[in-house]
C-alpha cells in the first residue's frame, strides 16, 4: 500500500510537467506578444527587442538544434521553456505585466480567499448532499425521495451566478439582511495570520470581524455549494440504490441487522467510491476559484484574478495563478485515486 | 371456443410473452415514468420552440432597437405607452425579451448539444480504451504497434535534433524488434544493456554525420530510448498515458480552461462549442474507464475471451453497452453542464457576438440594472436556463432508470 501510494504520488509529477507544458504553449500560441503588451502599442522596434531579449523571447521554444550543430551545448538547453522551468524551481513566477508586483505576492494574498470560500462551500455540500442522498435511497419511491430528486435536479440546473444574483436581489436588495458583496465590510480590521479571515479572526478572538466575515460568506457559498451539493445528493443516492439492490444486503438484513448498520456499514462502504470520485473533483473544482460567483459578488479570490489576467493578456499572472489551480487540481486527482484503493480492497495495484 | 388465445381467456402466459428488444422495454419504462414525460415535455417545448422560431419566426437582431421602450416591465395588456405586450418585460435596447428567450434557445441548445457530442464520442472512446487495456491482457499485434509507436514517439527527439528522420525509423524498428524476441533474455540486466547500446549506436553514428556533440547528445538519449524499449510496454502502459493525458486536462479547471481556449480560438458561439467539448472530455474517459474496469473481469467478458473474441468485439459488444448507463446519466447531466457553461461564458461575454440573442449573454447584458429594480431582464433568461436544463436532467434520470437491465422485467 505505501508503495501504491508513494508511486502515485511520483505519478504527479509527469503530470505536473505536462501541466507546465500546456501552460507555456498558452502563452505562446494565444495572439499578441508579450512584449508589446508590456510597453504598449506604440513602442518603438528597439525597445521591443530589447525587452523580448530580456524575457528570452528571442530564444528558441524548447531546445535549440542549431547551437548544437555548432558545439554550444549551454545554448542547446538555454531555451524559453526550459528558463521558465528553472524560475519555477526557484519559486519565481515573476511580475505582473500591468501592476508590476510578484505574481507570488499577489497569490498569497488572494488564494486564502478562494480556500476559505471553497472550503465552506464542500463543507455545506457534503453535510447537506450526502446524508439526503442516503435517506432517499434508503427510502426509494417515497415523497422524501421525489422531493430529494427534484431538489437536487434543480440544484444542478440552476445557472450559479443567476442564483447568485437571485440572492443578491432578494437578500441585499429587498430585505437587506446580508452584504452583496467582498469580503469585509470597510473599517473592520482583522488581523492576517492565516488570510483566512474566518480563522484568523477566530484566532485573535475578534467576535465582531468573525461575524461580519461570516455574514459576506454566507452568499457566494451557499450559491457555490449548490451544484456540488445537488450532485453529491445524486451520486450518493444512484450509487447506495445500486449497492442495496446486491445479495449481501438481503442477507444483512435477514440476519436482523438493524437498518443504521446496514445502510452505514455495509452499503455505505460499498457505495461510497463514485461519492468519493465526485466530492474530490468537485473539491477541485470549488478550490480552482469560482470565476463567475467571485465576479457577482465581487470576492476576491484567483478565479476573477486569472479571468480578468486571461482577457488583459498578463501572462505572468495567467501563469503563476493557473498553474497553482493546476497543482491543486493534481494533489486533489492523487487523493481520489489513492481513497479509491483505501477504500476498496477489490481494486488491486500491484 | 377451440380457437381461443390466452388473451381471450386472460392467461398471460409468461411463455408467449411477445419478445421485445432492450430497447423497446427501455422505452416502454421511459414513457410510463412521470418525471421522465415531464422532463421528455420540457426538452421537446424547448427544442421545437427554437428551431420553430429560427425557422419560421423572423427576428433580426442587428435592427431590433427601441430606446422609447427601455427595460419596461412585463405586461399582460397594452397601453397607449406599450403598444405591444411584453409578456416578459424589455431590455435596455428596448428590446422584447420574450422574443429574445426564445431565439436564444436556438444557440444555447446547439453549443450545448455539440459540445456534449464532442466531450462523450472522444472521452468515452479512450474511457474504453483505457480501461480495457488495463483490465485484459493485450494480443501480439497490438503490442508491436505499442512499442512501435513509443519508439517512433521517443525517437522523433533525437530524430528531430540531428534532422535525421532514419533516426525514427530505426528507434521504431527497435521498438518492434523488442516485441518480437520478447523472450529473448528476457527479465535479465543483459538484456537492457543490449537494447541501449543499441539505441546508443542508432543516435551517436548517425548523429556524428552532423557533428560530434549531437552525435553524444542522440547517443546518450538513444542509449536511454533504447532501455525503456528493451520491456515490451504492457496495456497498463497505455491506460497510463491516456489517463495522465485526461489528468493534464482535469488540472485546469473547466471554466478557467473554456476561458482560456476561447480567448485562444476568439469569441463566438462554435469556439464555444468548441471549448466545452475539450474541457468535458476526460470526465467521460474516466467515467468509461472506471465503469470498464468494473465489468472487465465479469463473466461474460471472461466467457468472450475465452471463445476468442477479438478484443474490438468485446469492446463494443460486451463492455459498451453494460457501461451504457452510467455514461446516459453523465451526458444528460453533462448536457445541462454544457448548457450552463455556454450560459456562464456568454454571461462573461465570450459566448456569442452580441446582439446575436442568448441566455447566458442577456444575463450578462441586464445583470447591472438589477440593483434599480429591472428583476425580470434577469429572471426570464435565467429562469430559461435553469428550466432547459431540468428538462434534460429529468429525461435523464428517467433514461436511468429505463435502461438499466436490472430493472427489465
Amino acid at each position: 500500500m505505501t508503495r501504491f501510494i508513494l508511486r502515485r504520488v511520483l505519478s504527479m509529477l509527469p503530470t505536473l510537467i505536462g501541466v507546465t507544458f500546456v501552460i507555456f504553449m498558452f502563452q505562446r500560441l494565444i495572439p499578441g506578444d508579450p512584449a508589446v503588451a508590456m510597453l504598449g502599442e506604440h513602442a518603438s522596434e528597439e525597445n521591443v527587442e530589447r525587452i523580448r531579449e530580456q524575457l528570452g523571447l528571442n530564444r528558441p521554444a524548447f531546445l535549440d538544434r542549431d547551437a548544437l550543430a555548432n558545439g554550444d551545448l549551454r545554448g542547446f538547453f538555454d531555451t524559453q521553456y526550459l528558463r521558465y522551468l528553472g524560475r519555477l524551481i526557484r519559486l519565481d513566477l515573476g511580475n505582473s505585466i500591468h501592476r508590476r508586483i510578484p505574481v507570488a505576492e499577489t497569490l498569497a494574498i488572494r488564494f486564502p480567499a478562494t480556500v476559505e470560500l471553497a472550503l465552506l462551500s464542500l463543507t455545506i455540500a457534503i453535510l447537506i448532499g450526502l446524508p439526503v442522498g442516503i435517506a432517499a435511497a434508503a427510502r426509494r419511491n417515497t415523497i422524501l425521495d421525489s422531493v430529494t430528486m427534484i431538489g437536487s435536479l434543480v440544484g444542478v440546473s440552476v445557472p450559479i451566478f443567476w442564483l447568485g444574483l437571485m440572492e443578491i436581489m432578494l437578500f441585499a436588495v429587498f430585505l437587506g439582511w446580508l452584504p452583496s458583496s467582498g469580503r469585509l465590510s470597510t473599517g473592520v480590521e482583522i488581523t492576517s495570520i492565516t488570510n483566512l479571515v474566518l480563522v484568523d479572526s477566530l484566532l485573535t478572538g475578534n467576535i465582531p470581524g468573525f461575524i461580519d466575515a461570516l455574514k459576506h460568506i454566507i452568499l457566494p457559498a451557499i450559491a457555490l455549494a449548490t451544484i456540488p451539493m445537488a450532485i453529491i445528493a445524486r451520486m450518493t443516492r444512484s450509487s447506495m440504490l445500486d449497492v442495496l439492490q446486491e445479495d449481501y444486503i438481503r442477507t444483512a438484513t435477514a440476519k436482523g441487522l438493524t437498518e443504521r448498520v446496514v445502510l452505514f456499514r455495509h452499503a455505505l462502504k460499498n457505495a461510497f467510491l463514485p461519492v468519493i470520485t465526485i466530492i474530490g473533483i468537485q473539491a477541485g473544482t470549488l478550490l480552482a476559484g469560482a470565476v463567475l460567483t467571485e465576479t457577482i459578488f465581487a470576492w476576491p479570490g484567483i478565479g476573477k484574478w486569472v479571468y480578468d489576467a486571461i482577457l488583459g493578456r498578463d501572462y505572468p499572472i495567467v501563469q503563476g495563478g493557473t498553474l497553482l489551480i493546476a497543482i491543486i487540481f493534481v494533489f486533489f486527482n492523487m487523493l481520489v485515486d489513492v481513497s479509491y484503493a483505501l477504500l476498496d480492497p477489490r481494486i488491486r495495484y500491484d | 371456443m377451440s380457437d381461443a388465445t390466452p388473451q381471450d381467456i386472460g392467461i398471460d402466459d409468461y411463455a408467449v410473452r411477445e419478445h421485445r428488444s432492450l430497447w423497446v422495454d427501455a422505452w416502454r419504462r421511459l414513457i410510463s415514468s412521470n418525471t421522465a414525460r415531464l422532463g421528455m415535455f420540457i426538452v421537446a417545448l424547448f427544442i421545437l420552440s427554437a428551431v420553430w422560431a429560427h425557422f419560421f419566426w423572423l427576428y433580426d437582431p442587428n435592427k431590433d432597437l427601441d430606446y422609447t421602450l427601455k427595460l419596461k416591465p412585463p405586461n399582460l395588456t397594452t397601453t397607449e405607452k406599450v403598444t405591444a405586450l411584453h409578456p416578459f418585460g424589455t431590455d435596455k435596447l428596448g428590446r422584447d425579451i420574450f422574443r429574445r428567450t426564445v431565439h436564444g434557445g436556438w444557440n444555447s441548445l446547439r453549443v450545448g448539444i455539440v459540445a456534449v457530442g464532442i466531450s462523450m464520442l472522444i472521452g468515452v472512446f479512450l474511457g474504453l480504451l483505457a480501461g480495457f487495456y488495463e483490465g485484459m491482457p493485450i494480443t501480439p499485434m497490438e503490442r508491436i504497434f505499442l512499442q512501435g509507436f513509443l519508439g517512433l514517439a521517443l525517437g522523433s527527439l533525437s530524430a528531430w535534433v540531428a534532422r535525421q528522420p532514419l533516426q525514427a525509423v530505426l528507434f521504431v524498428g527497435l521498438g518492434v524488434v523488442s516485441v518480437y524476441f520478447d523472450r529473448f533474455l528476457a527479465g535479465r540486466k543483459i538484456r537492457v544493456i543490449l537494447f541501449a547500446v543499441a539505441g546508443l549506436l542508432i543516435g551517436a553514428v548517425l548523429g556524428f554525420f552532423v557533428a560530434p556533440l549531437v552525435a553524444a547528445i542522440c547517443g546518450l538519449w538513444g542509449a536511454l530510448v533504447g532501455a525503456i524499449l528493451s520491456v515490451p510496454a504492457s496495456g497498463k502502459f497505455f491506460s497510463n498515458i491516456v489517463m495522465r493525458a485526461m489528468d493534464i486536462i482535469l488540472s485546469f479547471p473547466s471554466y478557467l480552461l473554456a476561458i482560456a481556449i476561447v480567448a485562444f480560438l476568439g469569441p463566438g458561439l462554435e469556439k464555444g462549442m468548441i471549448a466545452i467539448g475539450i474541457v468535458g472530455i476526460p470526465i467521460y474517459a474516466r467515467l468509461a474507464r472506471s465503469a470498464v474496469l468494473s465489468v472487465a473481469q465479469k463473466e461474460y467478458v471472461l466467457a468472450a475471451m475465452s471463445v476468442g473474441e477479438g478484443h474490438g468485439r468485446i469492446i463494443f459488444r460486451q463492455i459498451f453497452p453494460n457501461i451504457l448507463s452510467p455514461i446516459i446519466v453523465q451526458s444528460t447531466m453533462g448536457l445541462g453542464g454544457a448548457i450552463l457553461s455556454a450560459a456562464a461564458l456568454g454571461f462573461l461575454g465570450l459566448g456569442a457576438i452580441p446582439p446575436e440573442p442568448e441566455w447566458g449573454a442577456m444575463l450578462g447584458d441586464s445583470y447591472k440594472y438589477l440593483a434599480s429594480g429591472s428583476w425580470w431582464a434577469v429572471l426570464f433568461p435565467g429562469l430559461a436556463i435553469m428550466f432547459s436544463v431540468l428538462g434534460f436532467n429529468l429525461l435523464g434520470d428517467g433514461l436511468r432508470d429505463a435502461l438499466d437491465p436490472k430493472m427489465r422485467v
